[in-house]
């Protein structure tokens, strides 16, 4: 199971990282929520994946192979801030969109910023190649 | 003496309020905190002069052994009085001459900080804290220089003087830390010379300190900043740029002489930096016009001859140095504020405009006089003293002073012409052509420079009296080895007396004949071309430059551009680690069985995943990254992870909903992540790469056993120590609560700031309406009121029994949530907010109370904050980590509905 997981996490990881070089804030934001998705994955399985029961005591006894309970409390609030996050990149998204009226990560940039100061006004800040 | 800088210090805060209430008379009541510390200073005069020192320390960062220490010796003790008294006369001084202006409060809270930080400089002994100080002066006389700083010309000063002065105070500090460091001592009167000299990196320090040194006091070649810096407020200018904060770098230099001083290095460089910086000073002072200007470069004549003093460490050349020091101070700080006086009467500053003024101005003419006598080095002045001195000193020097001494003789002339401009041009002669017709200023004006003008005189009269009162301990505290200090105004007939006569004679030839003085240095353009100034400004575009295209390259605004170089870096890196760590696949054969919940669970979350990634419809979007999380979900289970499985099942059922009420309203997405197939492919390696990395870094880390048994201790503690079955919950609520927490604020801040970004940063009206016609199906509306009890009901339940049995706050708040989701997506938002009966963002505020009132049993019972406290009435557990799950629960679901009805909101509106 160990060698399934590695390698579902690296594909999701890598598929995250691909989404978020997009060029597409949507596919970008969607990207956040894949890697985070591959990182809670990472957590509760780096807690080892051999335990047979859930971490539940009964009345005194502890049962023998339980799963780890730690990275499950963590991933569970994890989980819950990621989609507070989610939602707050969502509604930047939204914002970026009804400001600026595209979706385009290097044209919001290039709109929402104006160039440094110091910069000689003849050479334009080099972001604003899209 | 901590009192003293205290009190300043306060006097600063109270200023614009103070200047507010009383306009103009508050500087009567503000000048009362340095006229106090001075009376104190002066009190101290005699246990001083007796051979005394007072010491006092407050710890101020113990771990790191440094600590606000102030010592009053002969030295420190005449800089304070220096710093206190001309303060006290300035503060009146600037509220005369600035009366009408609509900041003075914050000029007099500038002005009294500097000298807050001024006396802290002179009386620290901490090496540390002296730099502190240092710095804080630094930072007053950039706000003062730039005080107008609606001019363009006040602001490049400003900012050259900081740039200059602090660019020299990061030598400084790397140079005290290194004496601290080499001599294992922090304080000035703790350091030892010879064991200093002998640390291999002595000419580093000595280089590092006397950069900081020289570029405060506007030595050569830094002396650029001074004549510009008198943009400022004259009275900025007759304090700090002459009187005080331009001597710090003498003061320490005079501090350090004792360490440092010896025949060589030291005192050749202060000698000959001196020399060269008094000569320039002199000659660029006789070529100005504007009486300011003039002043300004004597003052740079006067640091660079008192540098010199101190490099001399010959009897005379020592009491010279302090005379010089007293006398510069008196008198330069009475011209500069009587040059303010004449700025203030006229209009102007012109020499070409002004003469005869001392028909008008007699109290100023009068003070003026005294000043530039004493300026000019003429018996019976104090000036005269500390010429006659200068002299002996350097001839005590040998080959070097005789050379010196030639050179000071041109300086001091110069000198003698600039006071002649001064006073003579000014004040006697034809009457000028002033723009206005010029009065006797104000009491406060003329007061101040009276009042140096003649200390001046009566020091240099009756001179027997700083001699035994000041000049002995000063000395003392700045020589080796004990020097004997005796003052006189005839010495008899001595080269010094000689050189004293032809400096007399050469100024006042150059006085009359200043026309063709002036004449002759024109001749020299190819000097003046290079001044100072223009390199600066040259550097300091370059500077901008360099740092405009760097900040260019490295941020250049493209989100890409930064993920990949990010992304580059971090896999490097984790590919270096994994290259370390070697041989890493221990135990291959322990893994665990394969188990199909898992598999399927894994294949749907990389399905998921790979159709969001190259997908092109909305729809086809959501149900992808939906079915991921759902993927994931089923993985959890399958990790017999049964909460963390509910968890992520609400949250992917909320982020699909977010996503399609944001999504709708944007165009569809491209299928290609970049226009060039060049890029794409750069894309993919990349991303190729991060992946594999972090595929291996994973099965590296599963190959090996977990260290540690944090995880037994849970499971074992768990009912013993918490009360519940469910160890996780019991570790969110009650072992790791302080974590928990944090993490409901930092969702519950999440959605206060997600919530105007999604509702478009208004509420929409109240319509009314009902619901979205979508969900217009009358089975549905039917179907859903009794779902949504249901769900509410499942909700509670699920926070009860969560401490025991899957659930818990988290869950249950999501189950909230999407049931009150439910009810304003079938009938509006207006009715879901009714049924709440309060804001949502109330709810989350609500539950953030409870959370953290939980935790306050803990502390009623005599333990730390969140410690679990339980009672058991009739068999009923009640714990506070209860209480906490429920503030969670309500934070959650608060957090969530506050979000998603400004969302729905704008939709309708």
């Amino acid at each position: 199971m160990e060698i399934i997981v590695a390698a579902t996490v690296g594909l999701l990881v890598a598929l995250g990282v691909w989404m978020m070089l997009d060029r597409n804030l949507v596919r970008v934001v969607l990207g956040v929520v894949v890697i985070g998705n591959a990182i809670n994955l990472a957590v509760v399985s780096v807690g080892r994946l051999g335990g047979q029961a859930a971490a539940f005591v009964a009345a005194g006894e502890v049962p023998a192979q339980a799963a780890n309970p730690l990275p499950q409390a963590l991933v569970l609030t994890a989980i819950v801030i990621g989609f507070a996050l989610f939602v707050f990149a969502l509604g930047v998204l939204k914002r970026a969109w009804v400001e600026h009226g595209t979706t385009e990560t290097d044209r919001v940039t290039a709109q929402a910023e104006t160039p440094a100061p110091d910069l000689p006004v003849d050479k334009p800040a080099s972001g604003e190649r899209a | 003496m901590l009192n003293a800088v205290l009190g300043i210090a306060l006097a600063m805060l109270a200023a614009p309020l103070l200047s507010r209430r009383m306009d103009d008379r508050a500087g009567f009541v503000l000048a009362l905190a340095p006229l106090a510390a001075f009376a104190w200073f002066l009190a101290q005069v005699p246990t001083v002069a007796g051979g005394g020192v007072l010491y006092e320390a407050l710890a101020w960062v113990p771990a790191l052994g440094i600590e606000l220490a102030f010592r009053l010796d002969g030295l420190s003790l005449l800089f304070a009085l220096l710093v206190s008294g001309i303060g006290t006369l300035i503060v009146l001084y600037a509220g005369a001459y600035l009366s009408d202006h609509h900041h003075l409060g914050r000029f007099y809270a500038y002005l009294l900080g500097f000298m807050a930080a001024m006396l802290g400089l002179v009386l620290a002994d901490d090496l540390i804290a002296l730099f502190v100080f240092w710095e804080l002066t630094g930072v007053f006389s950039f706000l003062l220089i730039g005080f107008q700083h609606e001019k363009a010309e006040s602001r490049r000063a400003a900012l050259q003087a900081l740039l200059i002065t602090g660019g020299g105070g990061l030598a400084l500090l790397a140079g005290l830390i290194l004496i601290g460091i080499a001599g294992d001592a922090w304080r000035f009167s703790a350091l030892d010379g010879t064991v200093l000299a002998e640390h291999a990196l002595y000419p580093a320090m000595l280089a590092l300190v006397l950069f900081g040194c020289f570029t405060k006091s506007a030595q050569l070649p830094f002396h650029v900043w001074l004549p510009n810096a008198m943009a400022a407020p004259t009275p900025v200018s007759a304090y700090l740029h002459s009187a005080t904060m331009v001597k710090a770098g003498i003061y320490l230099m005079a501090r350090l002489n004792p360490v440092f001083g010896g025949p060589e290095g030291w005192g050749t460089i202060l000698v000959v930096v001196g020399a060269a910086t008094a000569l320039v000073g002199a000659v660029l002072a006789i070529r100005q016009s504007d009486l300011k200007r003039i002043l300004a470069y004597t003052t740079v004549t006067v640091l660079g001859q008192l540098t010199m003093l101190i490099g001399t460490n010959t009897t005379y050349g020592l009491q010279a140095f302090v005379i010089y020091l007293l006398a510069h101070s008196l008198y330069k700080g009475a011209l500069f504020m009587a040059v303010g006086a004449v700025d203030h009467a006229t209009g102007t500053r012109e020499l070409g405009r002004l003469g005869g003024l001392i028909r008008y101005m007699p109290l100023t003419g009068a003070a003026v006089a005294l000043a530039a006598f004493s300026n000019a080095g003429l018996p019976p002045f104090f000036g005269f003293i500390a010429k006659e001195f200068k002299y002996i000193g350097l001839i005590e020097l040998g080959p070097l002073g005789w050379l010196t001494t030639a050179v000071m003789v041109a300086t001091n002339a110069l000198l003698l012409a600039a006071a002649g401009l001064v006073f003579l041009r000014a004040f006697l002669g034809r009457e000028g052509r002033y723009p206005r017709v010029p009065h006797e200023v104000s009491a406060p004006m003329w007061a101040g420079p009276m009042v140096l003008a003649l200390g001046g005189f009566m020091l240099g009269a009756f001179n027997n009296l700083p001699e035994i009162w000041l000049v002995n301990a000063a000395v003392q505290a700045v020589s080796h080895g004990p020097v004997e200090v005796r003052l006189y105004l005839w010495g008899g007939l001595t080269p010094a007396l000689l050189a004293s006569a032809l400096t007399i004679t050469l100024g006042v030839l150059a006085y009359r004949r200043r026309q063709s003085v002036r004449h002759h240095l024109a001749r020299w353009r190819v000097f003046w071309q290079i001044s100072g100034d223009l390199l600066w400004d040259r550097l300091l575009k370059r500077v901008f430059l360099f740092a405009g295209t760097l900040a260019g390259n490295f941020q250049h605004g493209s989100l890409r551009r930064h993920m990949s170089l990010l992304l580059v870096v971090a896999t490097a890196t984790g590919a270096a680690v994994l290259a370390s760590v070697g041989g890493a696949f221990e135990g291959l054969g322990g893994f665990s069985p394969l188990s199909v919940a898992g598999l399927a669970g894994c294949a749907l979350a990389v399905a998921g995943a790979a159709g969001a990634a190259v997908m092109r419809g909305r729809l086809a979007l959501m149900g992808a990254l939906g079915l991921s999380g759902l993927g994931l979900a089923l993985f959890f289970l399958a990790a017999r992870a049964p909460d963390v499985a509910v968890t992520q099942l609400m949250v992917e059922t909320l982020t699909v909903l977010f996503l399609a009420l944001v999504l709708r309203r944007l165009p569809p997405v491209d299928g290609v992540g970049s226009r060039t197939p060049r890029t794409r492919r750069l894309h993919a390696a990349l991303a190729a790469a991060f992946g594999l990395m972090v595929a291996v870094v994973m099965l590296v880390v599963l190959g090996r056993p977990l260290p540690g048994d944090v995880a037994e201790w849970y499971l074992a503690n768990s009912l013993p120590g918490g009360h519940g079955a469910n160890v996780v919950n019991v570790i969110l609520v009650d072992f790791r609560a302080m974590d928990t927490l944090g993490e409901i604020l930092v969702v519950v801040l999440a959605g206060l700031a997600a919530a105007p970004l999604l509702g478009g940063g208004r509420a929409a009206e109240n319509t009314g309406a009902g619901g979205r016609k979508e969900f217009g199906s009358v089975l549905l509306r039917v179907g859903v009121k009794p779902l949504a009890g249901l769900l509410l009901l499942v909700s509670v339940v699920l926070l009860w029994r969560g401490h025991n049995l899957p659930g818990g706050g988290f869950i249950g708040g999501l189950v909230a949530a999407c049931a009150l989701v439910l009810l304003a997506l079938t009938f509006g938002v207006p009715m879901a907010r009714r049924l709440l009966r309060v804001p949502p963002a109330w709810v989350a505020g609500l539950g953030l109370a409870c959370a953290a009132g939980a935790g306050l049993f803990g502390l009623a019972g005599g333990g730390d904050f969140l410690t679990g406290g339980w009672i058991a009435p009739g068999g009923l557990a009640l714990g506070s980590p209860l209480l906490f799950d429920l503030g969670v629960f309500l934070a959650v679901s608060g957090a969530v509905l506050h979000m998603l009805f400004r969302l729905l909101e704008s939709e309708e509106a």
